[in-house]
This record gives structure tokens, sequence and C-alpha cells, in this order.
């Protein structure tokens, strides 16, 4: 997975920036870590817009990612609890799908 | 010390109406606003207003308002910041005002949604995320924001789902006694557990309803009424994944520091509040971030009844957008005319000798907040 980390700060990011929004200077670099990761939190989503109604009910996870200090919203098809070990299963239309 | 003062204030019954159109919604509450305020001449219009473009196909508000009102070729303007659409044009009222450019303004707020279906709304609401993101094609809603919130606030924490149940049935209370509230029907505490999952962990109730609405406010350079003692606004992560700490909300934070800095107030002078609480959870982290309490420990000021009417530091008092109603363009400025009816004496729930009290407008997941705070003379 591609993470976007300030060259002068702790700042890291799974979207890239302009500039980094916690020093103001330099510049994100891309890294390619692990998509290994555990749950931050999460929610199952019930009542979903238009475009998401035939995937309901499905969950949306907070991932703290393993290997970088940055958190990525994934969705995934399974009951969770905090502190689960999840990874990568496919992207789809550029969403991240997750599995335990 | 902003030295704009509130003259006038105007609202509709919050609710669903499926006889009347956004405009005539916007001009019943501009005109009582004229009204109260005597009716001045008025320099500048700024409408607030969220999906009139998406759900009802209107724009140019601010052009209608002056037109339909006979306020001649004044300069007006919609302003958009998803929820804080109110609170935002409310600043840009006080702004024009203290650029010396204006002398009188008028400030409304209004939005009409009971007439799409809850698919459609959703959707247009999404339009107040980053949706040129992973996050967004992953599926997350704006309920779903605040409901990922609240498992982390009950990991950290000793709060439960009955917490949040006692912020949505202390602002049903409050409505019971406002006439201009969506839901005037009592509940329990039964039936906010028990109600459909919208987003878990956060029910029907933990929701804020769809309305139609409008609310309006004659603001002025001219002394009298209500002063507006600070006028502050701040930007915020517009991702989740972005948040630095998932339990604050950086721009209520950031507002709320900003306004006590301008009116040389701490949060203990407050006492009534006006609190975004578009969500139960929402309202348990802005309690937090505007320094009534500590981080953390809203659950424990909620569980003692701090902010009940009858506590030491009242919060929506209206009913709050849970059950006063949210009628997203209005709702920044159907908090001020609330706290306006407070500091005059004459609101529901009143808080006795109420002399200085604290609105905040969240727009978006965090992404705009104002922080407005208000002065009986
Ligand atoms: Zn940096």
């Amino acid at each position: 997975m591609k993470v976007y980390q300030c060259a002068h700060c702790e700042y890291a990011s799974v979207s890239s920036k302009y500039r980094c929004p916690s020093c103001g200077t330099g510049s994100l670099q891309e890294q390619e870590v692990s998509s290994k990761g555990s749950v931050y939190s999460y929610t199952d989503i019930h009542i979903a817009p238009a475009e998401f109604a035939h995937l309901a009910p499905y969950t949306v996870v907070l991932v703290q990612l393993d290997e970088a200090k940055v958190k990525v919203t994934v969705r995934m098809n399974s009951e969770v609890s905090i502190g689960d070990a999840v990874d990568l299963d496919h992207v789809e239309n550029g969403a991240y799908v997750y599995t335990k | 010390m902003t030295n704009v003062y509130i003259q006038g204030i105007g609202m509709t019954k919050f609710g669903k109406f499926v006889d009347q159109s956004m405009k005539s919604l916007l001009l019943e509450a501009s005109i009582q606003a004229l009204e109260d305020a005597g009716n001045p001449k008025v320099d500048a219009v700024f409408v607030g207003n969220f999906m009139g473009g998406s759900i009802s196909n209107q724009e140019i508000l601010g052009a209608i308002v002056a037109n339909e009102l006979g306020l001649g070729y004044v300069p007006t303007a919609k302003v958009e910041g998803a929820c804080a659409s109110g609170g935002i044009a409310l600043r840009q009222g006080i702004m024009g005002i203290l650029s010396g450019e204006y002398d009188t303004v008028l400030v409304a707020g209004v939005e009409k949604m009971k007439h799409a279906s809850t698919a459609d709304v959703t959707q247009a609401i999404n339009a107040a995320m980053d949706t040129d993101s992973n996050e967004k094609q992953a599926g997350l809603t704006f309920p779903g924001f605040f409901g990922v919130l609240a498992n982390r606030y009950f990991y950290e924490t000793e709060a439960t789902k009955e917490h949040l149940a006692m912020i949505a049935m202390k602002n049903r209370e409050n409505a019971l006694n406002n006439p201009l509230a969506q839901f005037r029907k009592p509940t329990t505490m039964e039936e906010i557990m028990e109600a459909r999952i919208i987003t878990s962990p956060l029910g029907l109730f933990d929701c804020s309803p769809t309305t139609d609405g409008a609310a309006a406010l004659i603001i002025s350079r001219k002394k009298g009424g209500v002063h507006i003692r600070a006028s502050a606004q701040s930007s915020g992560p517009t991702q989740m994944q972005d948040a630095a700490d998932l339990l604050s909300l950086p721009a209520v934070r950031e507002s709320g520091r900003l306004a006590y800095e301008k009116a040389g107030v701490s949060p203990d002078d407050i006492d009534v509040v006006e609190i975004h609480d578009c969500f139960s959870m929402t309202e348990m982290l802005a309690i937090e971030e505007l320094g009534f309490f500590n981080k953390r420990e809203g659950w424990l000021a909620i569980e003692q009844g701090q902010t009940k009417v009858t506590g030491g530091k009242p919060v929506n008092t209206s009913g709050g957008l849970l059950s006063r109603g949210h009628p997203i363009g209005a709702t920044g400025i159907a908090q001020i005319y609330h706290l306006v009816q407070q500091l005059r004496g004459t609101a529901p729930n009143q808080v006795e000798g109420a002399r200085l009290a604290l609105a905040q407008n969240l727009g978006g997941t965090g992404s705009y907040s104002t922080v407005h705070i208000l002065e009986r003379l």
C-alpha cells in the first residue's frame, strides 16, 4: 500500500498533500508499506446513500497500519472488534476492501 | 468585541411542510426578523443554504429575498458551508459591517428537505465529504463518521450507548417546550435504546432528522438588542483517516479558542449553549472541545445531568438539531434565534438571568466550525 511520509516531520497520510499539514514545509514522499493493520474503530452502515444502497448493510473500518503511522478507511463484510488483525483483500472502484 | 448587534429575529416552525416552498419559508422568517427590528433599511443580504441546488434546483436565494421584500438593488449572496452554512452566513454579515461597507444586514438560513427520499438526501449530504477519496469510495457516510467516533469513544472511556441516549433524551425533553421544534412527542430511554440502527452504535434517535424550515436575523452597527461579543471560524480535516486524534474535532476546538480570546471570556463564564448536535455523539465531543468539560469526560457530565436546563451548563435548551430539527442551512441561524430569546428572557426552557450565550455550528465531518458568543446588554 502507498503512503505519503513528510521529509521533515512525523506526519504521514494515505493520501498525498501539496504541503505537509503538520509542519507546513517539506514534501511528502511516497513509500510502499504492508497493507496489514488492526481495527482502530468501525461502524456497520445500515442506511446508505443511493450509490452504495445495494451493499448495505456493510462495515466501514478505520484501519491502523502496522508499518506506518497511517490510518486508512476501508470496507469489510465481516463483523469486527477494535484490535482485530486485518489485511487488504482487493481494491474495488478506488475503495480498499479488507478481510480478517 | 464586534460592536455588532442583533436587532431582530425570525423563525418558521421546523418540520415537514409539503405545501410550502423553500422561498415561502425563507421569506416568512425574513419578514418576521424585519418586523422584529422595526423594518430598518437593509444594506446587504446573506443566505445560508446547502442543498437548494441539488435537491430543489434553486439557487440565487439572496436576490430572491431582496426582490420579494423590496430591499432595492442591494448586494446579496448565498453562503454554502455544509451544515455550517448559517453560521458562516452570519459571520459574513458581521464581517461586512466590520469592514465599514454596511450598517445593517439581513442574514437568513433555509433548507427544504422533506420532499426528497432518504437515499437522495443522504447522497446530497455526502457532498459535505471529500468525495475524491478512497474513504468516500469505501462507502463511509456522514452519519457513519460519527458511528466510528462513538465506537472508539466507548473503547477509550466508560461511556456506553446509554450515554448517547441520555443526550437524545435531554434534547427531546427540551423540545417539548419549544413551540417551533419538529419533535414535540415525549419519548422514553427504552424507545431510544431500542430504535433501529442507522450506523452502529447510532440509532434513529441519535441522528438529526431531515427538516424543512428557515430562520433570519437583522444585525446592525446600531447599538441595542443583543451584542455579538465574538465571531470566530475555523476549518479542520476533511477526511476521517487524516484525523491526528479521532476523538477530537480540531475545527470546533480552534473556533472555540478564538471566540473566547476575542470575547475575553472563558468557558466557565458561558450561561447557556447551543451546540451542533447533528448526532448525539457530536454533542458529546463538542462539550469537551469547547472546554466545558475535560477531554474523554463529557459522558460523565451527561450522566450527572450537568447539561440539562437545571444543570450548571445548559446545552441545547431549544431541543438541538436532534429534536428542534435540522434544516441544514437554517440551523446556525436558528441557534442564534433561540439564544437571543434566552438573553431577552423569553425563551422556552429559560435559563434564569442568562447574560452570556455561545452558539457552535459545525459543517461536514469537522470541516467547518463557527462559534458566536452573544451578550445581553
Ligand atoms: Zn511535516
